[in-house]
């Protein structure tokens, strides 16, 4: 009977050690990630042919879509924080996508990942934002044009909603990992117990095969999108910082 | 595929079966403009199915990121200052204001807090 628990793969293991220093399965995806990125930026980028090969054209569409997602939404002043945006972006895809590979380990599921990207990215706000406009960045908290009696509420909501920030952008992709990850997990399971049940419920156990080949689709889609959106939504925090009172 | 007749009238059978060809690769590069047209439409389905997820997944985690985030906040100060529910009852709210404007922000489709203020006073921003 196959009984695996559908969390045990989000369980962190010490594979090995490094002097004392340990090193676990996150940790090895982590470092895999690395390599792979700069695997595909770095032989993508060498040959500099006019008519892209393969791993160039796929560094180039890389550039071009999180370029133009940076200048959308942060400007052209936005550019200088493109390498940042960018490399969150492919951490994240990269850590998305190869945690859809089976027996794979998902870098992204864990918050504690998940929340030092956002707390990076908000800490980058914070510090760009008083660096550029000293004082003029808590502008941000105080609109303009609002009644004298709401300021003090109005600071509060804006307070908190920046305070949130951070929380939503790390729980969103932590969430959305983890829970495709474990419905995925489900109905795989599903097969397994409906073929060895050994009755005519074996019978069925196409169905959730099914959905889980849909599954695996949608996950892809998830994997996509879900790097996107931190990309976006970084690069319009930033837009927040070198634009506060805009 | 049939055999050409060099003696007689060859240069009319080859108009003709050029004709024909032409018609065949006509009709064939429509059939897959058609497809090519079905894919791109079906591409474009799945990506705006994608889109409004993501749209959706974004309203819902501003919602709940704001309300725990005022709970938080409200539950802190009411471990320091002692006055129990008070501080947690009214952050909740704030909280809750806070994540619903998010959530404003989001579906007007501008990030910036100080336009939406100005459109509400209706001056352009």
């Amino acid at each position: 009977m196959v009984a695996e628990s559908p969390i045990d793969q989000f369980v962190i293991k010490q594979v090995f050690d490094v002097g004392s220093l340990p090193v676990t399965n996150s940790a090895i995806f982590m470092i895999a990630i690395l390599v792979v990125a700069s695997f595909i930026m770095i032989f993508g980028t060498s040959s500099r042919a006019l008519v892209p090969g393969r791993l160039q054209s796929l560094s180039e569409l890389a550039y071009e879509f999180v370029a133009s997602t940076v200048r959308g939404t942060a400007g052209q002043d936005g550019m200088r924080f493109f390498p940042m945006v960018f490399s969150l972006f492919i951490f994240v895809l990269l850590s998305n996508l190869i945690g859809i590979i089976p027996y794979t380990f998902t870098v992204t599921s864990h918050i504690i990942i998940t929340f030092a990207l956002a707390a990076l990215v908000i800490l980058t706000v914070i510090l760009y934002g008083l660096y550029r406009h000293g004082t003029h960045f808590f502008h941000l908290f105080v609109p303009s044009g609002v009644p004298i009696l709401l300021v003090p509420l109005i600071v509060m909501i804006e307070i908190i909603s920046f305070i949130s920030r951070p929380i939503s952008l790390s729980v969103r992709l932590f969430a959305n990992m983890l829970a495709g990850h474990i419905t995925l997990k489900m109905f795989g399971g599903f097969v397994t117990m409906l073929l060895v049940s050994g009755s005519w419920a074996a019978y069925l156990a196409p169905i959730p095969f099914v959905f889980t080949i849909a599954l695996t689709a949608l996950e892809l889609l998830v994997a996509f999108l879900q790097a996107y959106v931190f990309a976006i939504l970084t690069s319009v925090y930033l837009n927040d910082a070198i634009h506060p009172g805009h | 595929m049939k055999e050409v007749d060099h003696e007689n009238g060859g240069d009319h059978a080859l108009q003709e079966r050029l004709a024909k060809l032409g018609g065949a690769i006509e009709k064939k590069r429509a059939g897959s403009f058609e497809e090519d047209r079905r894919l791109a439409e079906a591409a474009s389905v799945v990506g705006e199915t994608g889109k409004a997820m993501a749209l959706g997944f974004r309203a819902l985690s501003e919602l709940i990121a704001g309300v725990a985030v005022g709970g938080f906040i409200g539950w802190q100060i009411d471990r320091w200052s002692g006055l129990s529910p008070i501080f947690l009852l009214v952050f909740l709210m704030l909280g809750f204001a806070a994540g619903f404007w998010n959530v404003v922000k989001l579906g007007s489709g501008k990030s910036s807090t100080r336009s939406m203020y100005s459109n509400m006073n209706g001056r352009s921003g």
